[in-house]
């Protein structure tokens, strides 16, 4: 036991003591807040400015409706909530100046009256114009529009796909809404009646809070990706720290002094401590900022889902089993190789099966009491995921769970005894790469 | 010798790997108080031996015991073990890495403390304890290795090449701290294949080759049972004699002397009187007893 410490301890100093696990844990939420919010950004930028659009409204009466659909701002139109009259009561032309999302399309509209010329002749000054730079686009609307619905756009940049979709949008707007004052429909009424509802969802029987499933659908799939990011981030490390006993040619010497289960477990633990750690730091930090903007979260509609104990409780459980599995491959994957990089390769695979066992809570979550959903969540190596999926789906019997959690943890510390006696064999005979089958040998052998 | 004060006893050791034979039938004694030499060319099988006594491997057939009993974990702790493949953790301090090692011994805190200082003290690296391991020079790492294994004080202490690839110093002051260490009442197994060294400090040895033991037993009474048929010679003239295939069964020649073998049945004495009515100019005519280099060689390749 006292062994067993000295490992873990030294696991865990030497890790935790680099610059770089202070670099990691302190760069490690820029970074993700990097990955999130940069490109929100860079897709923001409109190097060009807004964009200069004519209408050449051969109709007559489109122009001004147009210019109004051009100018609304993006959130008003998909969100339909009664604020038109709003919309309606701003200034047009002000529209790109107060917009409020960061993401939008400013627009800048003029008319062009055909003043007794030939459309063909419009058309040649209007091009001419765009090749002066003079305006970025123009918009053909012929007389018949309103029927055939058919208008034509001119532009520049015809590989600009996200103006030309919005333009395609928002006269599309246009027709419809003119279509239906022709047909002397209050717009309004149309308005409002194009509301989306707000659909509550409940546990049939229960009467639980509602949107606890939702919520707690979004834990399922948390856990998942808590495995995952821990895994793609510690599960290097643990390699890495079978190796290196390898590495150093310290094996021996560490044969000679300890039981290589101890070794193992020790390894695990240790670096399992250090990723324990740096979550705790970046928790609290989290709960600072948190705390920090408490008022502003208080005033705000943001309601964390209420959660009920046992789900805690499970949630814990299937972390950890899931946890332990992937990093005990990781362990089995070190005592196979002998150099990291060996490992990084041999690494892959096991992404995936555990990106794999991510999408099967999907059909999981779909029909949590079929066969597929009954078996995958008894597989070690998905159940973390899918039988948590199943427990806020739809609970599955008690007995379901224990044995899931049962056959888990089983394989954890088979997988560990496993990884030790290829640990061990493989270093004191050859000193090389292990293949599968030798393993397996391997793992019989006295 | 009695089995009581053996230390180690290898009865009938055999270890293969798959088609290799590694070790086969191996029977020594190694008793307490002295260095016991395990010799044999490379991939003799001393590495897989030094292996299945430390408790690394264990044995297809046959017995080991140390102590008088079979290997437990427990007994792990009295031993020490300088295995041939070495290292250190680079980027531990040295101080903090033999604690680390004293921990796996089972040695508590203070006692580990006092006995780095000690070792560190004599190993003249007092200075390098707060330092990273890949500050140090190969050397100076060679012999923290080797505190690594006395740390905890083993009774029976397992060093294979201990003095490769060190400067003739340090060989001097690990070869002290051995025979220290043996006065101290330890015993020590000493696997090497440089003779010389074997020579001057082990009182048994065991030499192997491809598996099999060829010679055991004490160094004095091997040597005195190869009698004293060679002769170091100095002399100008009387190249005739040596040429005497009755007589001399081979010469090596040295820097400034040769190294003469009678041939069986051969007398000293009547080599002396042809060579002197030949008329040679005797310098140097002595008697010595063949080296263990010599030995070996004629064991290793006979077989």
């Amino acid at each position: 036991m006292a062994r067993l410490l000295a490992i873990i301890r030294r696991e865990y100093v030497q890790r935790v003591r680099t610059r770089f696990f202070l670099l990691a844990t302190v760069l490690g939420p820029l970074l993700m807040l990097g990955f999130t919010v940069v490109p929100a950004l860079i897709f923001q930028i409109n190097a060009g400015g807004p964009t200069r659009v004519a209408v050449v409204d051969e109709t007559g009466r489109m122009y001004e409706r147009v210019r109004e659909a051009l100018l609304r701002a993006p959130e008003e139109e998909s969100d339909a909530a009664g604020e038109n009259a709003d919309a309606s009561a701003r200034a047009p032309e002000t529209r790109g100046a107060v917009g409020k999302t960061p993401v939008d399309f400013d627009f800048v509209v003029e008319q062009v009256a055909p003043a007794g010329r030939t459309p063909a002749d419009v058309q040649r000054e209007l091009n001419e114009r765009v090749r002066r730079n003079e305006l970025d686009a123009y918009v053909v609307l012929p007389p018949d529009v309103l029927q055939t619905g058919h208008a034509e756009y001119y532009a520049r940049n015809l590989g600009d796909e996200f103006t030309a979709g919005q333009i395609k949008r928002r006269l599309s707007e246009a027709i419809s809404e003119q279509r239906l004052l022709d047909r002397g429909v209050n717009l309004d009424f149309v308005h409002d009646s194009a509301r989306a509802i707000n659909l509550t969802t409940r546990r049939a029987g229960a009467d639980g809070a509602s949107g606890e499933a939702r919520g707690s659908f979004g834990l399922a799939f948390g856990i998942g990706f808590f495995i995952y990011i821990t895994i793609l981030l510690y599960g290097q490390v643990i390699l890495g720290a079978v190796v290196e006993e390898k590495a150093t040619r310290l094996t021996e010497l560490l044969f000679s002094s300890v039981h290589t289960n101890t070794l193992m477990l020790g390894k695990l633990i240790g670096v399992s401590l250090v990723a324990l750690t740096q979550f705790t730091i970046w928790a609290v930090a989290f709960l600072l900022l948190m705390l920090y903007g408490a008022s502003t979260l208080a005033s705000s509609n943001i309601h964390l889902p209420a959660v009920a104990p046992s789900l805690v409780i499970y949630a814990g459980l299937f972390f950890l089993m899931g946890y332990f599995l992937y990093a005990t491959i990781y362990l089995l994957l070190g005592a196979m190789v002998t150099t990291t990089q060996e490992g990084g390769q041999l690494s892959m695979p096991v992404v995936f099966m555990l990106a794999a066992s991510l999408w099967l809570a999907v059909p999981v979550i779909r029909s949590p009491t079929s066969t597929f959903a009954q078996v995958v969540s008894l597989i070690p190596f998905s159940a973390p995921i899918t039988m948590m999926a199943r427990i806020v789906a739809e609970p599955p019997p008690m007995w379901q769970i224990v044995l899931s959690l049962g056959i888990g943890f089983g394989t954890v510390a088979l997988l560990i005894w496993l990884a030790a006696r290829v640990y061990r064999i493989g270093m004191l005979m050859y000193g090389k790469r292990a293949s599968i089958p030798e393993m397996l040998r391997w793992a019989r052998m006295k | 010798m009695s089995q009581s004060d053996a230390t180690l006893v290898l009865d009938g050791v055999s270890k293969r790997f798959a088609e290799f034979v590694a070790v086969e039938d191996l029977s020594l004694q190694a008793r307490r108080g002295r260095i016991f030499g395990l010799l044999g060319p490379n991939g003799a099988g001393k590495t897989t031996t030094l292996r299945m006594i430390v408790g690394i491997t264990a044995p297809d057939t046959g017995r080991v015991a140390v102590f008088g009993q079979p290997m437990t974990p427990a007994l792990r702790d009295r031993i020490g073990y300088l295995p041939e493949e070495r290292g250190l953790y680079k980027k531990m301090k040295v101080g903090e890495q033999l604690r680390f090692f004293a921990e796996l011994k089972g040695m508590d805190a203070r006692a580990a403390e006092r006995a780095i200082e000690h070792w560190l003290e004599r190993m003249k690296l007092s200075d390098w304890k707060l330092k990273k391991t890949d500050e140090l020079s190969k050397g100076m790492q060679q012999k923290v290795q080797f505190i690594a294994a006395v740390l905890h004080d083993p009774d029976l202490l397992i060093l294979d090449e201990p003095f490769s690839g060190l400067d003739p110093v340090s060989v001097e002051t690990l070869k002290t701290a051995v025979l220290d260490l043996q006065a101290a009442g330890k015993t020590i197994i000493l696997s090497t294949h440089i003779m010389a060294q074997a020579e001057q400090l082990c009182a048994d040895i065991c030499v192997i080759n491809r598996a099999h033991k060829v010679l055991g037993g004490s160094l004095r009474e091997i040597k005195s049972s190869y009698g004293r048929n060679a002769i170091a010679l100095r002399a100008t003239g009387g190249d005739g004699v040596l040429h005497d295939a009755a007589l001399v069964a081979s010469v090596k020649q040295h820097s400034d002397e040769a190294e003469v073998l009678l041939a069986d049945g051969a007398d000293a004495q009547e080599l002396l009187r042809r060579l002197v009515a030949a008329g040679a100019h005797i310098s140097k005519f002595e008697l010595i007893e063949p080296s263990l280099n010599d030995i070996f060689i004629e064991k290793v390749s006979a077989n």
